[in-house]
């Protein structure tokens, strides 16, 4: 509670462009607005960036596993509107692109993948093994298995497509927006639901609830550290705790960078094996 | 007033004294076991009930067998196992029909909820992450466009049959899933249920059973496991503690009925009998004791010995009633004839089950302590309250008392001991001869003896858990789990060495990257060189100084810009790979050698299947490389097992892998499924393994250790057999001590010796020849055959001795002998031996052998009181009765041999 206590009052500290809008206009929002205001700050602020990832692994029994990488992202430009003109602004919230390099530990050097997020459809995945000299397509009609054995599923990487589940505006507190989420599709997710607390100005996601179908929480994420990076609200402390297996995940995200400039062709099969050096750091 | 005749005229004349006070003692242990077992609220501080069951507990909990159990366990995360296997013999592709398999569904996600905050608020009940089951397991496989695919086995039931065998057929492509979760013959299913604790896997099964109940399919579903075995037999034991000890008692109160023909008298003894088993199964749930499975026998143990004093005191009674017509003499009589023999008897017994205590297994000393306190309690009761008990009976019980009496047809049994005993003495050669060569077939089957036990053979054939086990080990690779830990041996640290080996890998890798052309990545290295030895120390662990290493790359990275921030995150990577150098268990070699060792379990035959690290780092191979069966193999290198594992770990359960690995790679477990649960199978793969050890020494040392219920019940088997010797022999040796006392001569008593040791022989020789395993059970009566046979001997000896003194020689005392006292021991044997056959009928097979093993040990030590003794008697008369025979001149036939 603490953690989140602290990170409330980080996003408060933030200067961010849309906590610049007046009160009354941010209560007007409908829940699909909130959700898609949110599922913006969180995957697609900026159109590209980058970020250097730990990811400290902890178990039951408090045995720790680091996990150290190199996230780069790029979103698809915005389709071109009926005028013919492509829009201006950074609001479209449609396909990306991920590349995830990893350096530690060290047998796992240079293991990448590749991601093309395809919102509303299956993604395309690719997988580089050094070791074996493997480029791999991974088939990913399912998104909620662990990325590479955190808490941390695929999708909470990528981003949940905004449209998979029903929201509602449970309640709104002086702080956050609580929204109480239920899949169109139970049987392809886990959960029976998910409540997330939004912070009402950053629209940053700083709290996320899972529960089965007893209405048991059985998953939280947490953000635990925000901060302003280029004016961006950024998360660059949060936590998975899987409340059945007692495990969490914590990822620290450092060397934020947005609008980089990373030309397309990174995110291509081409530099699974060559990495882009010049923008890993 | 000698002792014996204060206790008789004491309990005769103050009886209603004795009758007060036994009622006082039987209420204040019989509630004061009751009342906190019922209202347990009420009574906070008393001991109710508690019933153990668990064969674990054999050990005391600070064994280490049983510590590095229980430690493993965690550290791997493992929880016991209940196993539901589902089959179906009336259709060719067994459950692998939606139907079926929409039950099975079902059944998995049903048994995920069951699942509870116990009062600690600690989750209790099944561990519903760790479910095994077709909807619960991920598939790795072949996609489309030669991607490798993860996805659940059974996301949903599949609508058609087509859909169901390519579900079986997937899960047999999988070497982890293949004969645990799907049967080899691809006809069965079994579920895994992990349990929070193991105690708990009779109410899961039932809960389990009950849904179960709500399926219409053909399929039939088996519930087993060693859990779920020890649970069901304590709750069954219960039954039988409430259908067996009353059922004895009563086949021992009918032929007492039939024997003396008097009701009042018999009642005498019965009551007896359950004072005594109140008082002790009080005074062991008072002490805190939990009833475990030896010590809810204790009532059949206390029963027969109880009562058999009291027959010989109601007995001989008996047979002086009529001449005297007194009660209170005949009484002090009787009381001052039997005294010596009695309390004999009792040390003998209380000795034998004393000697128990000198086990390290904690039941087996629980139930001797409390089989003695009992046997005690027994005794004061006998010499006290059957004294008191026909003093306050009423005149008209005893009246034409004799006359009824001789003899229905009891006079059958005392004819025919008038026929015994003179052949005693007319054979007596003959007798020794026989004994001695039962006793040379007794050591033959001795020496065939098997020590096994096996907790499911603790059910009688056709119980549903003995087919349960039978149908899922002729599907399945095996239901009895057993674990084998490997663990890497730690080296001592040495700075020094840890400091010159990783400067060593920094030049390397400083010298493949200016190869390489990345001249800007070096400087970091020269630096870290240069601070390493300073920085390493004063480090006291690996661990330690790599840390302390790491700390210093992450401050000069993040104060570093471009070429020299990449090259401290080189340096970073290098430090890593320091760190993983003792990985073993990602070593290609020694994985290798891990899959030799599973091929030659397998190839014993005893190992159904096996599954470790190497099984899940093969298959991975297998599925990246197109699903070539070529490529199910180890990979060249550790860090193409290390991306083999981290490709597995992007499924769903990918903590799994922590199952058969620990995270820092520095032990794995081994998982052996066996098709049998009985200890010398285990036994037999400990040899195999430490054999195969022995010969293909491991790539890296390695320390082998197992773990797991099957084993833990092979660890206290052996402490059992050499504990039950050892208390055995010590036992048999007071017994001796105490015999040369109470006859105050060597010879006497090593001759009191004779039945019991002839007794314990041949019915140790039967249970080799017959080839009964001997278990605890078995174990455990070796002290009731010590305490009982020896009875006898001391009765009839005791008596011989006196009427040899009386009569002056054995040929007269012998018909004398053979009149009551004789009578008295047969009776005695078979009242017992006949009483304990309802324990045949009970379900469970430790009951059944403690009545036929009961019986026999009674019938073998009547005869061999009975004709042994007499004839050795016969033979050794003069050296018997050496200083005794002045008072009437022997005969010619008595010196004569």
């Amino acid at each position: 509670m603490k953690l989140f206590i602290r990170a409330a009052l980080l996003i408060g500290a933030c200067a961010v462009p849309l906590a610049a809008q007046d009160e009354g206009a941010a209560k007007a929002m409908t829940v699909d607005e909130i959700v898609a205001e949110s599922n913006r700050v969180a995957y697609y602020q900026g159109r590209d960036g980058r970020a250097q990832v730990k990811m400290e692994i902890v178990d039951a029994q408090d045995r720790t596993r680091v996990r150290e990488m190199t996230i780069l992202r790029r979103d698809d430009p915005a389709p071109a509107g009926a005028d013919g003109k492509v829009p201006d602004g950074d609001d479209y919230c449609g396909k990306q692109r991920f590349y995830v390099r990893f350096r530690r530990p060290a047998d796992v050097d240079k293991t990448t993948f590749l991601v093309w997020k395809n919102p509303g459809e299956d993604d395309d995945r690719w997988l580089f093994l050094p070791a074996l000299d493997l480029v791999k397509r991974v088939s990913s009609a399912d998104k909620r298995s662990s990325f590479v054995g955190s808490n941390f599923y695929y999708e909470d990487v990528s981003g949940r497509h905004t449209q998979a589940d029903e929201h509602e505006l449970v309640e709104t507190t002086e702080n956050y927006y609580v929204i109480e989420s239920k899949p169109k599709d139970p049987k392809s997710v886990e959960f029976a639901s998910y409540k997330t607390w939004i912070h009402k100005e950053s629209f940053v996601v700083v709290k996320v609830e899972y529960r089965d179908e007893k209405g048991e929480t059985y998953r939280t994420y947490e953000a635990l550290a925000v901060e302003s990076v280029q004016g961006y609200p950024t998360v660059t402390k949060a936590k998975m705790s899987d409340l059945r297996t007692k495990g969490s995940t914590t990822v620290e995200y450092s060397d934020v960078a947005y609008d980089i400039g990373l030309p397309e062709d990174i995110f291509t099969e081409r530099y699974l094996r060559r990495e882009p050096r010049k923008y890993m750091r | 007033m000698k002792f014996a005749d204060r206790i008789a005229e004491f309990s005769a004349r103050r009886r209603r004294l004795v009758l007060a006070a036994t009622a006082a003692l039987t209420l204040f242990f019989g509630l004061g076991a009751a009342l906190p077992s019922i209202w347990p609220e009420t009574f906070p501080s008393l001991h109710g009930v508690e019933v153990d069951t668990d064969p674990e507990n054999m050990l005391s909990a600070d064994e280490p067998a049983r510590v590095f159990h229980r430690e493993t366990k965690a550290d791997f995360g493992l929880s016991d196992i209940v196993v539901v296997g589902v089959v179906d013999d009336s259709r060719p592709e067994g459950v692998f029909h939606p139907k079926a398999l929409a039950d099975i569904y079902d059944l998995a996600t049903y048994a995920k909820t069951l699942h509870w905050k116990d009062e600690n608020g600690e989750d209790a009940g099944v561990v519903s992450v760790d479910l095994l089951a077709p909807s619960t397991v991920d598939d790795i496989s072949q996609g489309g466009l030669g991607s490798v695919r993860f996805e659940w086995l059974m996301p949903e039931p599949p609508k058609t049959t087509e859909d169901a065998l390519a579900i079986r057929d997937r899960a047999q492509r999988i070497p982890f899933l293949n004969g645990t979760l799907v049967s080899e013959d691809g006809r069965a299913i079994a579920l895994y249920v992990p349990l929070t604790d193991k105690h708990l896997s009779y109410r899961i099964a039932t809960a389990l059973r009950e849904r179960i109940a709500t399926y219409a399919g053909t399929e039939q579903y088996h519930i087993t496991g060693l859990p779920i075995a020890e649970d069901t037999f304590g709750v069954e034991m219960f039954k039988q503690m409430a259908i067996s000890a009353p059922l004895a008692m009563l086949v021992i109160f009918l032929l007492m009925l039939w024997f003396f023909r008097r009701m009042a008298l018999v009642v005498g003894p019965m009551i007896l009998a359950m004072v005594s088993v109140i008082v002790t199964m009080g005074a062991l749930v008072m002490a805190g004791k939990p009833v475990h499975i030896m010590s809810s026998m204790i009532p059949i143990f206390i029963m027969p010995i109880a009562v058999l004093d009291s027959v010989h005191l109601l007995s001989e009674f008996f047979d002086r009633y009529r001449a005297t017509g007194d009660r209170l003499s005949t009484m002090r009589t009787v009381i001052d004839e039997l005294f010596v023999p009695m309390l004999y008897t009792t040390l003998t017994s209380a000795a034998g089950f004393a000697s128990l205590a000198l086990t390290p297994i904690p039941p087996v000393q629980v139930f001797g302590a409390f089989v003695a306190f009992g046997i005690l309690v027994a005794w004061i009761l006998t010499v006290t309250l059957i004294p008191a008990y026909v003093m306050v009976l009423p005149a008209r019980v005893f009246e034409n008392f004799g006359a009824t009496h001789d003899e229905g047809s009891a006079s059958m049994l005392t004819r025919a001991l008038r026929r015994v005993g003179p052949m005693t003495q007319r054979h007596p050669k003959a007798i020794l001869g026989v004994a001695a060569v039962l006793l040379a077939i007794a050591g033959y089957g001795i020496s065939r003896i098997v020590i096994n036990d096996n907790p499911v053979k603790w059910f009688a054939a056709g119980h549903e858990i003995r087919v349960a086990d039978e149908v899922l080990n002729e599907h399945f690779g095996g239901t009895y789990m057993a674990y084998l830990s490997l663990s890497a041996e730690d080296r001592a640290w040495d700075a020094n060495v840890f400091a010159s080996r990783l400067d060593q890998r920094l030049a390397t890798r400083r010298r493949e990257l200016v190869e390489d052309g990345a001249e800007d990545l070096a400087p970091a290295f020269d630096e870290m060189r240069a601070l390493l030895p300073h920085a390493v120390a004063r480090t006291k662990s690996r661990a330690e100084a790599l840390d302390a290493l790491d700390r210093i790359a992450q401050d000069k990275l993040d104060a570093a810009e471009d070429a020299l921030a990449y090259s401290w995150d080189e340096v970073s990577t290098a430090l890593s790979a320091e760190r993983q150098a003792d990985d073993v268990f990602k070593d290609p070699a020694v994985l290798r050698w891990i899959v030799g060792l599973q091929r030659y379990l397998g190839e014993t035959g005893l190992v159904g299947k096996s599954s470790s690290i190497a099984d899940v780092v093969q298959t991975v191979h297998r599925e990246l490389f197109l699903g070539e069966q070529g490529q199910y193999r180890v990979p060249d290198t550790s860090a193409a097992v290390a991306q083999c594992l981290l490709t597995y770990q992007s499924s769903h359960p990918p903590d799994d892998l922590w199952q058969f690995v620990t995270p820092d790679y520095r032990r794995v477990s081994l998982w052996l499924q066996l098709t049998s649960g009985d200890n010398r199978d285990m036994v037999a793969v400990h040899d195999a393994v430490d054999a195969y050890v022995a010969e293909h020494a491991p790539p890296v040392p390695l320390h082998h250790e197992w773990f797991g219920l099957t084993h833990i019940n092979v660890v206290w088997q052996g402490k059992m057999v050499v504990g039950m010797l050892e208390s055995l022999a010590g036992a048999f040796v007071v017994v001796v001590l105490l015999m040369i006392g109470l006859f105050r001569s060597v010879l006497w008593g090593l001759l009191a010796m004779l039945p019991l040791t002839l007794t314990i022989a041949l019915v140790y020789g039967v249970v080799g020849l017959i080839g009964k395993p001997y278990d605890m059970p078995v174990a455990v009566l070796s002290s009731l055959a010590l305490g009982l046979a020896v009875d006898f001997a001391i009765h009839l000896l005791a008596r011989a001795r006196r009427v040899r003194r009386e009569v002056g020689s054995w040929d007269r005392a012998l018909p004398i002998m053979f009149d009551e006292p004789a009578r008295a021991i047969t009776r005695n044997a078979i009242v017992i031996a006949v009483g304990f056959l309802p324990l045949l009928f009970a379900p469970l097979v430790p009951y059944q052998t403690v009545g036929f093993l009961l019986a026999a040990i009674l019938a073998v030590s009547g005869v061999a009181t009975l004709l042994l003794l007499p004839a050795v008697i016969t033979l050794l008369e003069r050296f018997l009765f050496r200083g005794e025979t002045k008072s009437v001149p022997p005969t010619t036939e008595e010196v004569s041999p």
